[in-house]
């Protein structure tokens, strides 16, 4: 089990890399579902099921799949991929930056990895993730109000930024 | 701009400072931050110019990754230390990553390319409240912690502040851009003497803000955005021109305007603890400031030679000046005669 954890940690890192090594958006993408998935799997590792479920649907069903059709708008004549000797060079960039990382920080003190659940292996009564998102709706009713205006504002920014079509922020395509 | 977008923007900007310096866990502040970046967003890029659009990218780019570097900061002290308080930040690497984080968000050197260019972008109104409203936050955040931060770091984020600020608003000829530096360099005051005296960052803070504004809001009414037109506005407002230049003297800390009680203070905090070549560095850096002080005052009251003498007032007048403007220009320039009032009060 510890073993296949660690192996969902190297499966993250890769599909970090994947990302930060800055291929065309098309490339990219596969490294962001990469890394989401295999968080997901680590998250459920951690004892946090619920949170694991919440990002995939909404990270890996909602946000990526709309990054992707607006990606698919405004697509690059050649795409650069991972053959690319540009983006090999900021590949081998980030592996250096995660090797002096781990030589630094240690592997388990920092990095966290081979640590136990959340809730200490079950000592408490409720999943942790479960009963934070009780404590959302009851009595920390504040801070779900704070969020759910702050996701409106975020619509009603991007609203006003795309308004006017051509006269708008971002160029009708 | 859309009213009821503006209204929406500048509601949500009073809630996201409100929430973030009202805040005990870490959760809540990074929440107003966010709430802060998202809402300045429309007010920045309202006039649609390109300029202005990258203006507003940038501020977001830069702004969300010091927010994320807040929540990593925050998130590591909780795993190590098992509570959420901000004011009890302990672990190393958090308080590092948190000092980052924050300089970031300010504008510290050497974090600080992006400010000059946001604020050319946007204009006079929204440069004054990236300048001052925006900075309330991040500075809250360091004030509650500024216990466990690392007084070296934060010393060398302060000079250099004041080192940049002052040698890059030498060349500047555009009066938003100069205003980013002079922020820039006030920061660095601000952050010297934070990890010794967190009231005296407090008071700097006060008083930057309402001598800012005097000056932001005294530009806005002359509409006056570069140098060569600043030349010519003393026909418009020839008292607010005159006044400006009393206000901009004061941002310099000339004494006996109100301008140098926050460096007289510091300086004094930092000799008496004991270091004295901090306070020199530190006061040495802002004359380069002075420098441009000097010559946006001497724009501001210059009467252009080719005319005469008899070349008076134009007959035109702009609308009345408002209240808030007076206050402020007032405020700024005679205050330091109440220092011991105003230190009880900090």
């Amino acid at each position: 089990m510890t073993y296949f954890v660690i192996f969902l940690g190297i499966c993250f890192m890769l599909g970090v890399l994947a990302v930060a090594s800055n291929p065309s958006p098309y490339y990219g993408v596969v490294g962001l579902v990469l890394a989401s998935v295999v968080s997901c799997g680590w998250l459920m590792s951690l004892g946090v099921s619920f949170v694991s479920l919440a990002l995939f649907m909404i990270y890996l069903g909602g946000m990526l799949v709309v990054f992707v059709y607006s990606v698919s708008l405004a697509a690059d004549p050649y795409p650069e991929a991972w053959g690319n000797w540009r983006v090999v060079g900021y590949g081998l960039g980030f592996v250096l930056v995660v090797c002096v990382g781990v030589v630094l920080g240690g592997f388990v003190d920092f990095w966290k990895v081979g640590v136990s659940t959340v809730d200490s292996g079950g000592a408490s009564l409720v999943r942790l993730d479960f009963g934070g998102v009780a404590v959302f709706y009851s009595w920390g009713v504040g801070l779900f109000l704070v969020a759910g205006w702050g996701l409106l504002l975020v619509l009603f920014v991007v609203l006003e930024l795309v308004r006017g079509l051509s006269r708008g922020a971002i160029r009708a395509v | 701009m859309n009213p009821h977008a503006k209204l929406i923007s500048s509601m949500s900007l009073i809630m996201g400072t409100s929430i973030t310096i009202s805040s005990n866990h870490w959760i809540l502040a990074w929440t107003g931050l966010e709430i802060n970046t998202l809402a300045i967003i429309p007010l920045i890029s309202k006039s649609h110019h390109p300029r202005a659009i990258e203006a507003a990218v940038k501020y977001f780019l830069t702004q969300s990754t010091a927010s994320a570097l807040i929540l990593f900061s925050s998130m590591s002290n909780a795993w190590s230390t098992g509570q959420w308080d901000i004011t009890q930040l302990n672990h190393p690497t958090s308080c590092l990553l948190l000092t980052m984080a924050i300089a970031i968000k300010l504008g510290l050197v050497p974090f600080h390319f992006w400010f000059p260019e946001v604020l050319q972008g946007s204009s006079l109104t929204t440069a004054l409240l990236l300048s001052t409203l925006m900075k309330l936050p991040p500075i809250t955040l360091l004030l509650l912690t500024s216990q466990s931060l690392n007084p070296t770091l934060l010393t060398f984020l302060a000079i250099s502040s004041a080192l940049v600020g002052g040698w890059m608003g030498l060349n500047q000829t555009q009066t938003r851009k100069i205003l980013a530096f002079s922020s820039i360099s006030h920061l660095g005051w601000m952050i010297a003497i934070i990890a010794y005296n967190p009231q005296l960052t407090i008071l700097t803070f006060a008083l930057y803000t309402m001598m800012t504004t005097a000056v932001f809001l005294s530009l806005a009414q002359i509409k006056v955005l570069k140098l060569s037109t600043m030349l010519i506005s003393w026909t418009k407002t020839p008292m607010l021109n005159a006044t400006m230049m009393l206000t901009l003297l004061s941002l310099a800390g000339l004494p006996p305007l109100t301008g140098f009680m926050p460096k007289w203070l510091i300086i004094q905090e930092l000799t008496k603890q004991e270091m004295t070549p901090t306070a020199t560095i530190i006061s040495m850096l802002s004359l380069l400031g002075l420098f441009f002080y000097l010559r946006l005052a001497y724009h501001s009251t210059i009467t252009l030679p080719p005319n005469s003498s008899n070349h008076m007032k134009l007959w035109r007048t702009n609308k009345a000046l408002s209240t808030l403007t007076a206050i402020l220009t007032a405020t700024s320039t005679s205050l330091l005669p109440l220092s011991p009032l105003i230190i009880t009060m900090f």
